[in-house]
């Protein structure tokens, strides 16, 4: 099972956003996706959300297309989390949190959900935080709380098998050290339940720590794809980046400054 | 029935006991402001005589004939207000939305009147029926939003002003057309200016009634079921969508219960200010913002509020009235001053 582009071309206006890009998200593995700014990266994850139409090429969810998949099936089966904007009222932490609770109409998950929200806000860490008003956190706080919303949303009771995909764009943005190592600590345990991950990553030592496989996206297209070692390749990186980029193998380590 | 009992069980998890607790004080606080205001008035009518069914036939015909319209008149019109305020905030997601405030109101009373001078002088053949009264407001209503949708490109996030500047015009526009209507217009159906700038809720009678009672019960019942979608859309627009909701057909729910509600009761009413700006906020300081308890609860206060403003408008100076938008203006002014500089500071 998995989310799939199938060489998808994006163009907004006469500009080309992205260019017959093809990657394919499996279930258990996180896949991350690289590049410089303005490489696509964001437009590439929206695509695959189901935001943003290609212009041509087709998106596929567990091989149907994605045209086939209504709204509701697709929030149970993938949820997104990237720039976010401001909240006008004064939602609690936790009325934000159990806004990633999908109501399929079936009562075993309405008995489960609120052993879903405490599962979850347990493994995240914020339960200090629940009862406080949303817009009183600190931006990485508020950051935490929004991860915890799309992990709830993909919670599932222990005896389905139901897919489950993770498209996340740069979710370590604002966080300090220990809760950027904690997020991507919890993000690649999901992966070993058999979760479906795609991360939108600038720290190059993060995604070549946290990744199964790398996609090394330039001005719209692939550059490379494959394993971390395969990609985070010094030669290919300096191009890319227009700097001199090292690289250390063994364990992998990327110097730029 | 089943999907009903479904909606009613997946949105019980999204409101907490404690709420729903006041909710139910705001009922009894609806049934007690109601019986205060049947027995309240120039002809004052005994408590016990009622049920001991001692009442003389003047009595009688004040109370079933002119007391009880007007008072389930004023609680329609005021869960209507409370409820499309409550609505509009959450659809736009800003806490100075209103219906009176961003011109919906004008725009009914505009439809309103052009609806009575039209039907004088052009449409004598046609039946001024009762329904063709408030579908002419809910059409006035209609296309004030819809021009609101299209200037701020689809409700797209402008800022909390931005929308205000576009009502101050809206409203100054539609107060030119009443205002000439009202003035070329020989006609005694078409009341005075003073009806539609401030509002009353004199002289309502059933066939006129019940039309309307029809329309505000459906356009609240059809708010209420999308209570939680305007949670999601507090998140942002692409983030609602994500989480599987078909944010292009909550916009067009909300944009036609309000424009009925509030069209139903404007043709009725006529303009009462800042009743749709306060409940909610009312409501949000008694016990929370999530819309599944806001919606309910601002209709229930407005309505309140409402029967108990045009109570003292009817009783403080008899035997002559004040216009109810009024008290409702005189209540509702500071408190959207407070509520400017609140959201300044923060």
């Amino acid at each position: 099972m998995s989310i799939k582009a199938d060489s998808i071309n994006i163009d907004l206006g006469d500009r080309s956003i992205l260019n017959d890009v093809s990657i394919k998200i499996h279930q258990g593995e996180i896949l991350s996706v690289i590049g410089p700014n303005g490489a696509g990266k964001s437009t590439l994850l929206k695509s695959l959300a189901g935001d943003i139409k290609p212009t041509s090429g087709a998106i596929h969810y567990d091989n149907k297309d994605i045209s086939d998949v209504n709204i509701q099936e697709r929030a149970f089966t993938r949820s997104v989390m990237s720039q976010l904007q401001a909240i006008a009222f004064d939602f609690s932490v936790k009325e934000i949190i159990e806004m990633g609770w999908i109501d399929r109409g079936e009562s075993a998950y309405a008995t489960e959900f609120e052993n879903a929200v405490m599962d979850v806000v347990t493994k995240c860490g914020v339960k200090d935080l629940i009862s406080r008003n949303f817009n009183t956190l600190s931006g990485g706080e508020q950051r935490r709380i929004h991860f915890a919303r799309t992990l709830l949303q993909l919670w599932r009771p222990s005896d389905s098998s139901d897919p489950k995909y993770l498209l996340l764009d740069e979710p370590t943005a604002n966080l300090d050290l220990t809760y950027e190592v904690k997020l991507l600590n919890i993000v690649k345990e999901a992966a070993n339940d058999e979760t479906g991950v795609m991360l939108v990553l600038h720290d190059l030592n993060l995604a070549a720590k946290f990744s199964d496989k790398i996609v090394l996206l330039d001005k719209g297209s692939v550059v490379k794809i494959g394993t971390p070692s395969e990609v985070l390749n010094s030669k290919i990186l300096s191009k890319v980046y227009d700097i001199e980029i090292k690289v250390q193998e063994d364990p992998l380590f990327i110097t730029y400054y | 029935m089943n999907k009903v009992l479904n909606l009613i069980n997946l949105n019980k998890l999204h409101i907490s006991s404690k709420q729903l607790f006041k909710l139910n004080v705001f009922v009894i606080l609806c049934a007690i402001c109601f019986l205060l205001a049947c027995v309240n008035g120039s002809i004052a009518i005994n408590f016990t005589d009622i049920f001991s069914g001692e009442i003389s036939d003047l009595t009688k015909i004040v109370l079933l004939e002119i007391r009880l319209p007007r008072v389930i008149l004023a609680a329609l019109v005021g869960a209507s207000l409370g409820i499309s305020g409550a609505a509009l905030q959450g659809l736009f997601r800003n806490p100075l939305a209103d219906p009176g405030l961003i011109g919906v109101s004008a725009g009914a009373a505009l439809g309103a009147t052009l609806v009575i001078v039209l039907g004088s002088n052009f449409l004598s053949g046609f039946m001024l029926g009762s329904f063709l009264l408030p579908l002419g407001a809910i059409s006035g209503a209609m296309l004030v939003i819809m021009m609101l949708y299209m200037l701020t490109k689809g409700f797209g996030y402008q800022g909390v002003t931005y929308m205000l500047l576009v009502g101050i015009a809206v409203n100054a526009i539609a107060g030119v057309g009443i205002g000439i209507l009202t003035f070329i217009s020989t006609d005694s159906e078409l009341r005075g200016l003073t009806f539609w700038t401030m509002g009353s809720f004199g002289g309502v009678t059933w066939p006129l009634l019940i039309p309307a009672i029809t329309i505000i019960l459906i356009s609240v019942a059809s708010m209420i079921t999308v209570s939680r979608n305007l949670d999601l859309i507090q998140l942002g627009e692409p983030e609602a969508y994500r989480l599987g909701v078909d944010v292009k057909k909550l916009k067009y729910k909300i944009i036609i219960s309000c424009a009925a509600a509030v069209g139903a009761s404007v043709s009725l009413s006529g303009m009462i200010g800042f009743v749709g700006l306060v409940v909610p906020h009312l409501v949000r300081l008694f016990g929370g913002v999530n819309h599944n308890y806001l919606l309910p609860g601002s209709a229930f206060i407005g309505a309140a509020l409402m029967i108990t403003a045009d109570m003292v408008a009817r009783t403080m100076i008899q035997p002559a009235e004040l216009p109810v938008g009024l008290i409702t203006s005189a209540i509702g002014s500071p408190f959207f001053l407070w509520l400017i500089f609140r959201i300044k500071r923060s």
